[in-house]
């Protein structure tokens, strides 16, 4: 179902064109990977400032309550359920951050494989 | 049983891996071990088909011959993309070693005692000789492991938790392990009463064949100490029965036909093929008549293409892997064959994809 008017109609054809008007990934070196590493680099930044902001917020809710958490969060280990949260944020992140390396061949969808039997395996494809 | 808590405050991970020092180190192996299966397990066979189109696109030789796996080399390195792949290859191998080596080495005087305790300790027993001369070609830091597996006493530690992100969770309560040893084959007379595992490392398989095989005296040999050491500890902390000595395969203190069983798992790749040549004969030695040697290793070139070279080049450079192209083209089911072996069918759904059933012939 579309509701959108046929430009054509009103001469409007031209605006498919036009810089700018149709998403797309722009590159501005001449090798696209150093345009990917820099978006990573930046994306990185943010991800590692929200974790360090968060993380000192937390720290300073528990001291105010009394609660001493260096010793814990050094030698304890979260919870089964929260780890396995914690592995699917992980892998999410990986995906979304770095996928984009591997754009030209479609390796940003790539399914999730083995590891020792694919090292073995690959002769094979 | 040996009592390792206060060696391992934070316990095992994953079976039987000793926890990394602080929860900081843990997440950094997790995200590393994350990284490689999406970054690269799962783009190998994407990024394969991507290379060999670019290959067929350009009209490049497929073959697996040296000229032409040269030629692939600089052709594909050329890509941005795969030139990514591999950086990012080498950057998470680097990182990975330097977090898990500085993890273990704060609680270095903890971890050796640990396993000076265990030397004299059962069930079981572990040989090895101080003034044991380690061949140079067992000094190569294989993996970039820091310290290789001879040079570091912690280097049984450090590769089993390496083998724990490298195998990307696969290896994880000694599965591929068990799998190994249920793959190496009984001899046809189903007589089982000594099984050695060559090239131990830090003794999962050894420890999986005496699961698989509770009433044989099973052995583990391997070239370093700090392995025979470490994986001496580990069986105990099973409380497995079996013995470890520090030994060249080349050169085996065994009397001839002495063993029923032999299992090579990831060995001969790591040895140069003269070395790997010698091991055989000395296999075929200590093997009694009808006794297998069962190798599980990367396969032969034979029915490798110009990419699957490549890919074995690259890993060979950029993995510390300086044996891998020479055992690759060695084709070692010739090897075993030369020596006198007889190469039965290995049926790859018991465990590695690729592996080799050799039978020393009845006399």
């Amino acid at each position: 179902m579309s509701d959108k008017m046929n430009d054509s109609d009103d001469g409007l054809d031209y605006v498919q064109d036009l810089p700018g008007f149709k998403p797309n990934n722009p590159t501005y070196f001449d090798n696209d990977v150093i345009d990917h590493l820099l978006g990573i680099v930046l994306d990185m930044g943010a991800e590692l400032w929200v974790v360090k902001d968060r993380l000192a917020f937390l720290e300073e809710t528990l001291e105010k309550s009394g609660i001493d958490v260096v010793e814990t969060l050094d030698k304890g280990r979260p919870s089964d359920a929260l780890q396995v949260q914690l592995k699917e944020q992980r892998v999410q992140m990986i995906q979304r951050v770095y996928g984009r390396l591997y754009g030209s061949y479609g390796g940003d969808n790539a399914e999730q494989r083995g590891a020792i039997l694919e090292n073995l395996d690959v002769a094979d494809s | 049983m040996l009592g390792t808590d206060a060696a391992y405050p934070r316990g095992k991970t994953a079976g039987l891996y000793p926890a990394l020092p602080t929860r900081s180190d843990e997440a950094y192996a997790e995200f590393v071990e994350d990284a490689r299966n999406c970054l690269l397990h799962a783009q190998q066979h994407p990024i394969a088909e991507f290379s060999r189109q670019k290959m067929r696109d350009s009209k490049m030789s497929q073959t697996s011959d040296s000229e032409s796996t040269n030629a692939a080399v600089e052709f594909l390195m050329q890509d941005p993309t795969i030139k990514t792949y591999y950086r990012i290859k080498r950057s998470l191998q680097e990182s990975f070693w330097q977090c898990l080596y500085n993890a273990y080495d704060r609680e270095r005087e903890t971890l050796e005692a640990a396993i000076e305790a265990a030397d004299d300790k059962g069930p079981g027993s572990v040989h090895y000789d101080p003034n044991f001369q380690v061949p140079e070609y067992a000094t190569a830091h294989i993996h970039l492991q820091p310290g290789g597996y001879t040079g570091d006493p912690l280097a049984g530690y450090l590769y089993d938790y390496g083998l724990k992100v490298f195998a990307g969770g696969a290896a994880d309560n000694d599965v591929l392990a068990m799998m190994a040893a249920g793959a190496a084959r009984p001899p046809a007379d189903g007589k089982v009463a000594r099984v050695l595992d060559l090239g131990a490392s830090t003794g999962a398989t050894t420890t999986a064949l005496k699961t698989t095989h509770p009433d044989a005296d099973v052995c583990g040999i391997d070239i370093s100490a700090p392995m025979v050491r470490y994986a001496h500890l580990r069986a105990i902390e099973q409380d497995i029965d079996v013995h470890f000595k520090q030994m060249a395969a080349e050169q085996m203190e065994f009397p001839d036909e002495h063993f029923d069983i032999m299992l090579a798992v990831l060995l001969f790749h790591e040895v140069p093929v003269a070395i790997a040549k010698k091991i055989i004969a000395e296999a075929f030695r200590v093997l009694r008549p009808g006794g297998t040697l069962t190798v599980l290793d990367f396969p032969g070139d034979r029915s490798n293409d110009a990419y699957t070279m490549f890919f074995v080049d690259m890993d060979a450079a950029d993995n510390g892997e300086p044996f891998l192209p020479d055992y690759v083209r060695s084709n070692i089911e010739d090897l075993l064959v030369e020596a006198g072996f007889e190469v039965q069918d290995y049926n790859p759904a018991m465990a590695l994809a690729t592996g080799r059933v050799a039978v020393k012939p009845a006399s």
